[in-house]
């Protein structure tokens, strides 16, 4: 069992990637940061002064700050089920694009939960919930959920990258912390057949044991919405087509992210088309699905016409109100992937990523409209004269917490990728680490050589 | 001449307003009004209570103002209390077999209660007569029917009681926030009223009713009160208080059941993870 | 002659300003002579609305701790009876209920909407407190049990434990919650010990509603709604003694809710309401009458949302 030379090279590239920064990547880390801090003042306003500086009122008590829980908690679904499926299925495409998943899955499970502590009024009694927690609620629910699910996603993401640490922990870099870190980390794997053994059996386990667990986070979240008596929140079919609104979003995230980071570190050799085409097969199935809870909810509630029911209708289907939103995040954002992958000569990474924004876009309006029309179209007229009170505008301080969600989504994303190759280096059926030591150690050694041979040409020139 | 008369007019309109600017600063002091109603209650207290009144577009109740308690007799005045009103415009004075106060000889007491005025307000000032009465309350079965005795009589302590005929006798079932009325009728000429007793009411646990019988407003004895307690009700048990259920503190039992089942087979699966990487560990070279 | 319209007007008086004393004394405007002190606890002198002169421990008067709050007074069922046929939205209610609980003028927690069930039926004057379910939807989502079921049927929230989330809001079909959104303004309560029966102070960030005034009706005394409404519409009592009163009348609640067809508002959600309404036949008021108060800005917007066009 010899380390692939395959593998190696590329561990050499991705180190040398890892401990520099391009040019454009510290403008666009610029830009980021200046959106973190934007998000950080936001937040001091909003603890200051409370939540009157937020476009929430007493009829929509929620507003994009749930809807980007729920976005956030979507595209954590990349992680899950996709590599949790692809690996159980052993599918042979899987390995460029299982860490980067893993990846989206840890960090927008790690946000997408900052956005309720946005919305809670008294975030000083957070310790309520462990004192106090009704388990009737299905708030207790989600928090055991998502809890959970994290952890988990994070055990699956370290289970997946050992192989990877143990490599780095060999590898000489300059600065002397990574390897101690890596030392910390790769806990002494060394590709030994009881280890490898070991490895794969938690794998599996862990793969496993996500899928179902991130259905159920999934349904949870729409159970919040679902167990009240609301127009267009209470309906049975909530939690599946919450579950396939997810995935679809998680989906296209990924794609997103595939051909950011194949532009960025020049991982054409690795990310080819074949990932776009099947990843993007994956989103038009998922669309199609997607689009036929979309009809089949909206069909039923037009169709059996109950007063409350029509009224979210109307407001969804008024041009003057959310007509060409829920227009955009329902029709546009599903037909044109579907059509777009469906139709071969359309079909390239370009436009596959093309749709997958558009699909993302249109999923964050999706979660807008499921949120904020329902709780405009309270059961009892809405007699209040103050405007603010009927109609819901997001503030400022809203936006930028917003923004600095994604802004930080994408930080740590980079950060992530400058601590960790972001494909896969070592597989699984490799790992003679003491073999890689060797040929880095020699290439090494043929490099210094060469410097002081150099060196000495240099000198004896001087002379 | 014609000038002349349209000059004399506007110098009439002139004096006439200015007149009627005088009146209307006269006119400004305004009106109030003193009520005193008389109360004894159950426990025998008997209260005056005195309410004062000032007039806006209606009559409104006004607070802080002090309200002079007097007992009268043909001859003597005599001062009793001088009470603050409160914010309900209210001044209570409690008779508590005050001596000062005045009888004649059929036991009438008469009061007057009166309102000073000041620079803004006009005074203000009502009399008002009471005998002392009592009523009292019992309970009889007759066959298998349930009756409630009401007997009114006079209570000056000074006097033998004498009954009271003819005497409105309105009666009521205590509530929580207000008396139910049920009956009204007029004593006979032995001062007794006989009512059926309202067999349908609930009661409390033990189906334990309070009776309330009353002399309402009247205009010799003022409002008079007595009550009585029997257990004729209909009883009414108190709710289970532990429950489980979605309201509740304490979830359903399938509910708990169900969460630990998922949670232990999630987290028995990360711990059997955990240990795998231990011996990961533990295999090393 | 004399004599009888000597009569007629003190009748008239004792009719108007009884009801007044009845339910008003209370605590704070005692008289100073009906109050004294004994060795063990002090005693405070008080007249009950029905006219009886009481003792009573002067700490009984003090607004119970959170912990006691959550008991619920035993042997009680508080129930409301809106009679819809005497509404001309007076809006007493709703400034009274802002008055005692120390709210701003813009957060109410009794409303008074204008409805009409369709285009063809005729509009009436719908005042609205919290329903205090006896399967409160609220309840059951709250994460913390910071609003919470009585035993007397009271749906209270402590806004010492309520984490803010906003999830009953979106749980009450009946928008019966009001968020602080801010801290609360300068208020006369500030030194008031926090307790779930008064409600106040309010607490920043916390979820508010209305509570049927727990602390008045421990004194015995009706909500300030009931009291403070001209038109004798809201009738306040406890269901186990089958007894309503609008602080001028009573009736047997049976009978009121047999004989006036009294519903409960939404049946159909299952809520169990303790809150039901009468009719609004035969009424005192042509509904127009409630426009009186109003600016032709408020007029015009209620005529606009009352029936929703689709």
């Amino acid at each position: 069992m010899n380390l692939n030379p395959k593998s190696a090279k590329m561990l050499d590239y991705f180190a040398s990637q890892m401990v520099k920064v391009s040019k454009p990547g510290i403008f666009w880390l610029a830009i980021a940061t200046v959106f973190i801090i934007g998000g950080f003042y936001a937040l001091i306003v909003q603890i200051v002064e409370g939540h009157i500086v937020t476009g929430m009122r007493d009829n929509v008590v929620w507003g994009i700050f749930i809807a980007n829980f729920i976005f956030f908690i979507g595209i954590s679904y990349a992680g899950a089920l996709i590599s949790g499926i692809l690996h159980l299925l052993r599918v042979e495409w899987r390995t460029p694009i299982i860490r980067i998943a893993e990846i989206i899955t840890v960090i927008s499970t790690l946000i997408g939960p900052a956005y309720i502590l946005l919305c809670m009024g008294r975030l000083d009694r957070l310790h309520h919930l462990a004192l106090f927690g009704r388990i009737q609620s299905p708030i207790i629910w989600d928090v055991m959920a998502i809890t959970t699910y994290l952890i988990g996603s994070i055990i699956f993401l370290y289970l997946a990258s050992i192989r990877d640490l143990a490599a780095l922990r060999d590898y000489p870099f300059k600065s002397k912390w990574r390897n101690k870190i890596y030392t910390i980390l790769a806990i002494g794997f060394n590709g030994t057949p009881k280890q490898n053994r070991y490895l794969d059996r938690s794998l599996d386990i862990m793969s496993a044991i996500i899928i179902p667990l991130a259905i159920l986070v999934h349904s949870v979240l729409a159970w919040i919405f679902g167990m009240t008596l609301r127009p267009g929140w209470h309906s049975t079919i909530f939690a599946p087509y919450f579950v396939v609104a997810a995935v679809f979003s998680g989906t296209g995230v990924l794609i997103i992210a595939l051909w950011i980071f194949r532009k960025y570190y020049k991982l054409e050799s690795y990310i080819t088309k074949i990932h776009f085409n099947y990843l993007g097969i994956i989103l038009m199935i998922l669309g199609a699905l997607y689009a036929y809870f979309t009809f089949s909810e909206y069909l039923t509630s037009w169709y059996g016409s109950e007063t409350w029911e029509m009224e979210v209708l109307y407001k969804l289907f008024n041009p003057n109100e959310y007509w060409w939103w829920f227009f955009f995040a329902a029709i546009i954002g599903v037909v044109l992937p579907i059509i777009v992958i469906l139709i071969p000569k359309f079909r390239n990474i370009n436009s596959i990523t093309a749709v997958s924004v558009i699909a993302v876009l249109a999923l964050w309006v999706k979660r807008y409209l499921i949120i904020i029309p329902t709780l405009e179209a309270p059961l009892l007229p809405l007699q209040d004269m103050r405007p603010e009170y009927i109609h819901y505008t997001p503030t400022i301080i809203e936006w930028l917490l917003t923004f600095a969600g994604v802004a930080l989504f994408c930080v740590l994303f980079f950060l992530f990728s400058k601590f960790m190759p972001i494909l896969p280096v070592v597989k699984a059926d490799e790992g003679n680490y003491a073999e890689l030591r060797k040929t880095v150690l020699k290439r090494i050694v043929k490099e210094k050589m060469k410097e002081t041979e150099i060196k000495e040409s240099e000198k004896m020139k001087d002379l | 001449m014609k000038n002349l008369c349209k000059h004399i007019l506007i110098l009439g309109l002139i004096i006439l307003f200015g007149m009627g600017n005088v009146f209307a600063q006269k006119a400004k002091k305004k009106t109030t009004r003193v009520g005193v109603a008389y109360f004894k209650s159950d426990t025998k207290i008997e209260t005056l209570v005195a309410t004062l009144r000032v007039k806006e577009k209606r009559y409104i109740p006004l607070n802080d103002a002090v309200l002079t308690f007097y007992s009268v007799s043909d001859t003597l005045k005599v001062l009793l209390a001088k009470i603050r009103t409160d914010e309900n415009g209210q001044a209570i004075f409690a008779l508590a077999n005050n001596s000062k106060i005045a009888k004649d000889s059929t036991g009438l007491m008469a009061f007057v209660v009166e309102y000073e005025g000041n620079s803004l307000l006009k005074d203000a000032k009502r009399k008002i007569t009471v005998k002392q009465a009592g009523l009292e309350v019992s309970f009889f079965q007759k066959d298998t029917i349930k009756f409630i005795e009401i007997e009114a009589k006079t209570a000056d302590p000074n006097t033998q009681a004498a009954p009271i005929n003819n005497l409105k006798i309105k009666l009521y079932i205590k509530g929580t926030f207000s008396l139910l009325n049920f009956a009204n009728e007029k004593t006979d000429k032995n001062g007794i009223v006989r009512v059926e007793f309202p067999i349908d009411m609930p009661g409390d646990t033990l189906g334990v009713l309070t009776i309330v019988a009353k002399i309402e407003e009247d205009d010799v004895y003022g409002t008079v009160e007595s009550r009585g307690e029997i257990n004729w009700g209909i009883p009414v048990p108190l709710v289970k208080e532990k429950q489980r259920g979605l309201g509740d503190t304490d979830a359903p039992l399938w509910m708990v059941y169900t969460l630990i089942t998922l949670l232990s087979a999630v987290w028995f699966h990360y711990l059997y993870v955990i240990f795998m990487i231990i011996k990961i560990k533990l295999a090393k070279l | 002659m004399e004599k009888g319209k000597n009569k007629q007007s003190r009748r008239k008086f004792i009719s108007k300003t009884v009801p007044a004393a009845l339910g008003a004394i209370g605590g704070v405007g005692l008289v100073a002579q009906s109050c004294n002190t004994t060795e063990e606890e002090e005693k405070v002198s008080l007249l009950t609305p029905d006219g009886q002169l009481v003792e009573v421990n002067k700490s009984s008067m003090q607004p119970v701790s959170p912990a006691e709050a959550r008991k619920g007074i035993p042997g009680k069922q508080f129930v409301m009876v809106i009679d819809l046929s005497r509404c001309k939205n007076a809006r007493k209610c709703v400034t009274k209920c802002q008055k005692m609980h120390d709210l701003p003028p813009e957060d109410e927690w009794i409303k008074v909407f204008l409805m009409q069930d369709s285009s063809d039926t005729a509009p009436y004057w719908f005042p609205k407190p919290c329903f205090h379910c006896n399967q409160p939807p609220c309840v059951k989502v709250c994460p913390v049990g910071a609003t919470y079921k009585r035993t007397d049927g009271l749906v209270l929230v402590d806004n010492e434990r309520c984490i803010g989330c906003k999830f009953c809001m979106t749980a009450c079909p009946y928008s019966s919650r009001v968020f602080q959104w801010k801290e609360p303004k300068e208020t006369n309560f500030a030194d008031r010990e926090y307790s779930p029966e008064t409600s106040t102070p309010h607490k920043v960030g916390t979820v508010g509603k209305c509570d049927f005034c727990p602390d008045m009706i421990r004194q015995g005394k009706l909500p300030d709604c009931v009291s403070g409404c001209p038109n004798g519409v809201i009738f306040f009592g406890n269901k186990k003694e089958d007894i309503v009163s609008n602080g001028t009348e009573s009736f047997r609640f049976s009978e009121l809710i047999h004989d006036r067809a009294g519903y409960h508002f939404m049946a159909e959600l299952g809520t169990e309401p303790n809150v039901y309404y009468l009719p609004p036949v035969d009424r005192l008021f042509d509904y127009e009458k409630g426009f009186n108060n109003l600016t032709d800005e408020q007029v015009e917007f209620y005529k606009k949302s009352i029936v929703k066009k689709h």
